[in-house]
């Protein structure tokens, strides 16, 4: 459909450098360096700053016509030493654009040969850099996302896992290798790959319960010590105030396994188990009762402890908060525009509960496994899907999307549920949680509230 | 290959700051590693889409666009308004390699078609700029398929920031749309104006054209915030360009009274003082003996009316202590405004301010203890409010955490704001504000905690 039309109009999609970027965000001590015109940075820190409600560290290299059309290198290198000088961060993560991509430059080389004069220098021994190709013509914000986690992994795993098997010291410290299976199931520690479509507490609530299956988790990104909005100690921060470390990074090859969330990353598995060498488990989401239990299962038998208490009764109370909802689903039609991951995650948990998943519009064509959950799926703006809606037949009873469809939903007088990004009409969604039983029992009692409300207002206009 | 802004957009002789730098330029380049405003584009796009019966098409990969949609905060009101839409051609490596001239052409036929807009706008981006798409010609065809203005706006932003923007969008305006309509004779007074650089930010038009009215003076285009397409084609039988905040868009003053003979004023309109200063000086600027005694009239009675309503706030806020940290014309205006308040304003920031706005600045600084801050860097910042001692910081959004995290109280006076600060009214929500957050307990709480 929307290739008929020409043009996006009130865009649902994102550019795979902001994708990128938030990647970056997520690790610790960081600041991101956008390497093209001032605007493609600009754009997205004032979008990620609304979201977040937090500093964002993103800088530009300003490249101006004489970059752009000369070349950009001295740019990027200038642009690295001044941030590097003036504030110090312990890692620079660096993005290309649409405008740093289009005269095909080999950004890639520049980077490596920054990285050898910073060496040589020796003034910079405390920095790390990554740099990932995002050029905002090709794919979406997921596909950023999901090279710059690739870039983290090749730029610091492949180069330091050689370094460490050859000293081997960390797993001498370690002791796991020679105590046998119970020592190592006392310190598993995995690397965790989290889809964007997680809020803040989303990754502090998984952390929780990896550390209470005796799981160390090494979140790759970390979005939940990073972007859940906490005043640090010090105060105002130029740098990310958490975030993982590049320390650990460096060992994800030296750690037993990696996990790996949301539809958007499934393609990372193969990569993934290549550059660390490590079994590799793929989820597509950990939502709704039925995903919830396949994760503790699986949790059960790599960490061979039972479940705690604590989240059995999570289970009880999210089969309550089913029997209790299902009645406000009951004949309702929700159309949902969001990226692929909360597309598959939400529709998970509302499908369960009974709810007629009616429209479906996203950002890439990557949604082959949900067309069976779908009455119509399709990639699209929020135009097409304010038209989807309208629609003879299709009756819409709730909207889920970000702040984008705010206005198109109020238009045509149907609640909505914000979720996603960005949300820069609404506040403390980094509190919001929505994955694993608890987050599913939150998401059916926020639907059914709205639709509870929209109910009481039909009964009072017809009295 | 429209790669090259005018050079005539980088010479204002109107700008004094411009005027004194050997290189012309001087206002438009960003240093690598730095975190800066926006490009040309941003600028572009923050002047013009606010006239909402026009559609905005950014030609461009899908971040110039989709990365920021929905974030302005100009008010809208009327039937046909496209205020709340963002539109772009989302360029992918298909166009690269083939063009998107004619993918540009059939998207906004598609749009046309469906909204009915009365004209077009196509915003250049870099990436289109650089393999050297023709939108001027796209736009030539479309005004002449579609009957209604298409209007090019060379606006890729590797050409400079946020300001060279504004010029460019001024320009475009000026070559394309004003003078194209005669308006109806009935809709004109004796005393016609228009504003240039009032985008109507939550809601502040509203206010300064009540307050205009008040005095029978005929606000006939706003440029452009709530404007239409028509209200801008025939601003050129004004009287009078009320240039309000904006430097950049001096220029379009200055080409519209070298074309069409109106003679133009700067003035704002935060705060008491500066309020009733720009009425008088409207008024004057029509040399009628009765205008100026109505509005000497109203600027009387107004006048008792809000130091009456704000004196509560000025009670508590007097002496207290403000550091403001905002853009140009602001950084003299809104001291007016503080003044009112019976504050005291210790620093103003002046990174973006011209040698004009400095000297302003000098005027409301009666004992020249105002010091003019260069460096607006976050550290800068609160350093200088833990020496001086500030009460609280007024400035922009993106320094509304630098001081919060350090437990300093905050206004945002700048297009994130909650309120309209503007005329009459806008100065007591002013002192309403700024009273309502020095008195938070939040962060007494949070000291004690922490």
């Amino acid at each position: 459909m929307e290739n008929l039309k020409n043009i996006e109009i009130n865009p649902l999609k994102t550019s795979s450098s902001l994708g990128a970027v938030i990647v970056f965000l997520g690790i610790k001590n960081a600041v991101v360096l956008m390497h093209g015109s001032q605007g493609c940075a600009s754009f997205d820190k004032v979008t990620l700053t609304k979201h977040y409600r937090e500093n964002i560290p993103v800088y530009t290299t300003a490249l101006n016509e004489l970059g752009a059309i000369l070349g950009g290198s001295s740019y990027l290198k200038a642009g690295v030493k001044n941030i590097a000088d003036k504030i110090n961060p312990a890692f620079i993560g660096i993005t290309s654009t649409g405008l740093s991509e289009v005269n095909g430059e080999d950004i890639h080389a520049t980077f490596n040969e920054l990285k050898k004069e910073l060496k040589e220098s020796g003034d910079y021994d405390n920095l790390s850099l990554a740099y990932v190709s995002t050029p905002d013509y090709d794919g979406n914000f997921e596909e950023g996302y999901k090279n710059a986690i690739l870039s983290l992994l090749q730029t610091f795993c492949i180069d330091a896992q050689n370094n460490i098997r050859n000293i081997s010291d960390y797993k001498n410290n370690d002791k796991n290798k020679d105590n046998g299976a119970k020592e190592d199931i006392k310190n598993i520690r995995a690397n965790v790959f989290c889809p964007f479509s997680f809020t803040a507490m989303d990754f502090l609530e998984l952390r929780d319960l990896l550390e209470d299956f005796g799981i160390t988790p090494v979140m790759i990104p970390d979005l939940g010590t990073s972007m859940d909005g906490h005043l640090d100690e010090n105060g105002y921060l130029q740098t990310t105030s958490g975030g993982t470390n590049i320390e650990d990074l460096k060992k994800a090859g030296l750690n037993n396994l990696n996990i790996i969330i949301g539809s958007s990353l499934k393609s990372l598995i193969a990569p993934v188990k290549k550059i660390t060498g490590l079994n590799t488990y793929y989820f597509s989401n950990v939502s709704g009762l039925k995903n919830t239990d396949l994760f503790f299962k699986f949790l059960e038998e790599i960490s061979l402890r039972k479940t705690p208490e604590r989240y059995k009764r999570q289970k009880r109370q999210l089969m309550d908060a089913y029997l209790d909802t299902h009645f406000y689903f009951l004949g309702k039609n929700i159309a949902i525009a969001e990226g692929i991951d909360i597309l598959d995650s939400f529709s998970e948990v509302l499908n369960e509960v009974g709810a007629n998943i009616k429209i479906g519009v996203t950002t890439s064509k990557a949604y082959e496994n949900l067309k069976n959950r779908f009455e119509i799926l399709t990639e699209g703006d929020i135009d097409l899907f304010g038209e989807l809606i309208e629609s003879d037949g299709n009756e819409i009873d709730l909207v889920i999307s970000n702040s984008n469809a705010g206005y198109t939903a109020e238009k045509i007088g149907v609640p909505i549920l914000k979720a996603g990004f960005p949300l820069i009409d609404r506040i403390g969604h980094n509190f919001k949680h929505y994955i694993l039983y608890k987050g599913s029992a939150n998401l059916v009692y926020e639907a059914a509230n709205l639709l509870m409300s929209a109910n009481e207002k039909i009964m009072k206009e017809e009295e | 290959m429209q790669l090259k802004v005018k050079e005539e957009l980088f010479d204002e002789p109107t700008c004094e700051h411009n005027m004194q730098k050997k290189e012309k330029k001087a206002c438009k380049t960003a240093v690598p590693g730095s975190s800066t405003g926006g490009c040309a584009l941003d600028g572009a796009y923050i002047v013009l889409s606010p006239i909402r019966d026009a559609l905005h098409v950014v030609h461009g990969p899908i971040n110039c666009l989709g990365n920021s949609y929905n974030q302005r905060t100009s008010k809208s009101k009327g039937s046909e308004t496209f205020y709340m839409y963002g539109m772009t051609s989302s360029i992918n490596e298909n166009d690269l390699i083939f063009g998107s001239e004619d993918k540009l052409k059939k998207g906004i036929i598609y749009a046309v078609n469906k909204f009915n807009p009365k004209g077009v706008f196509i915003y250049n981006t870099c990436v289109p700029a650089l393999t050297g798409e023709d939108i001027g010609g796209v736009a030539r065809d479309l005004t002449e398929k579609l009957n209604i203005p298409v209007v090019p706006v060379q606006s890729q932003g590797f050409s400079g920031g946020k300001n060279l923007g504004n010029k460019i969008a001024g320009d475009a305006l000026f070559e394309y749309v004003i003078g194209k309509k005669e308006p109806n004779i009935d809709i004109l007074t004796d005393y016609n104006i228009n504003l240039i650089g009032e985008y109507n930010i939550k809601g502040e038009l509203f206010l300064i054209k009540k307050a205009l009215s008040d005095n029978g003076i005929n606000l006939l285009s706003n440029i452009t915030g709530n404007a239409t397409m028509e209200e801008i084609m025939y601003s050129h039988k004004a009287g009078l360009n009320v240039v309000v905040c904006s430097k950049a868009l001096v220029y379009l003053a200055r080409k519209m009274e070298e074309k069409y003979g109106i003679p133009f004023i700067e003035e704002s309109f935060f705060g008491l003082s500066s309020t009733n200063n720009a009425m008088m000086h409207i008024a004057e600027s029509f040399k009628d003996a009765k205008l100026i005694e109505k509005v000497k009239k109203n600027i009387e009675s107004k006048t008792k009316i809000i130091r009456k309503e704000i004196e509560p706030y000025k009670k508590f806020l007097t002496g207290k202590r403000v550091l403001l940290y905002t853009g140009g014309v602001k950084s003299w205006s809104l001291i007016s405004a503080l003044n009112d308040l019976g504050m005291k304003v210790i620093a103003t920031g002046v990174k973006k301010s011209t040698e004009e706005d400095k000297n302003r600045i000098k005027e409301f600084d009666a004992n020249g203890n105002i010091i003019m801050l260069d460096n607006g860097n976050p550290v800068n910042l609160i350093k200088m409010i833990k020496d001086e001692q500030a009460d609280i910081l007024l400035a922009g959004g993106r320094n509304q955490y630098t001081a919060i995290k350090s437990l300093i109280p905050f206004l945002d006076v700048n297009q994130e704001r909650i309120n309209s600060y503007t005329s009459y009214e806008g100065i007591v929500h002013l002192g309403r504000q700024i009273y309502l957050e020095l008195n938070s307990p939040v962060y007494e709480v949070i000291r004690k905690a922490n």
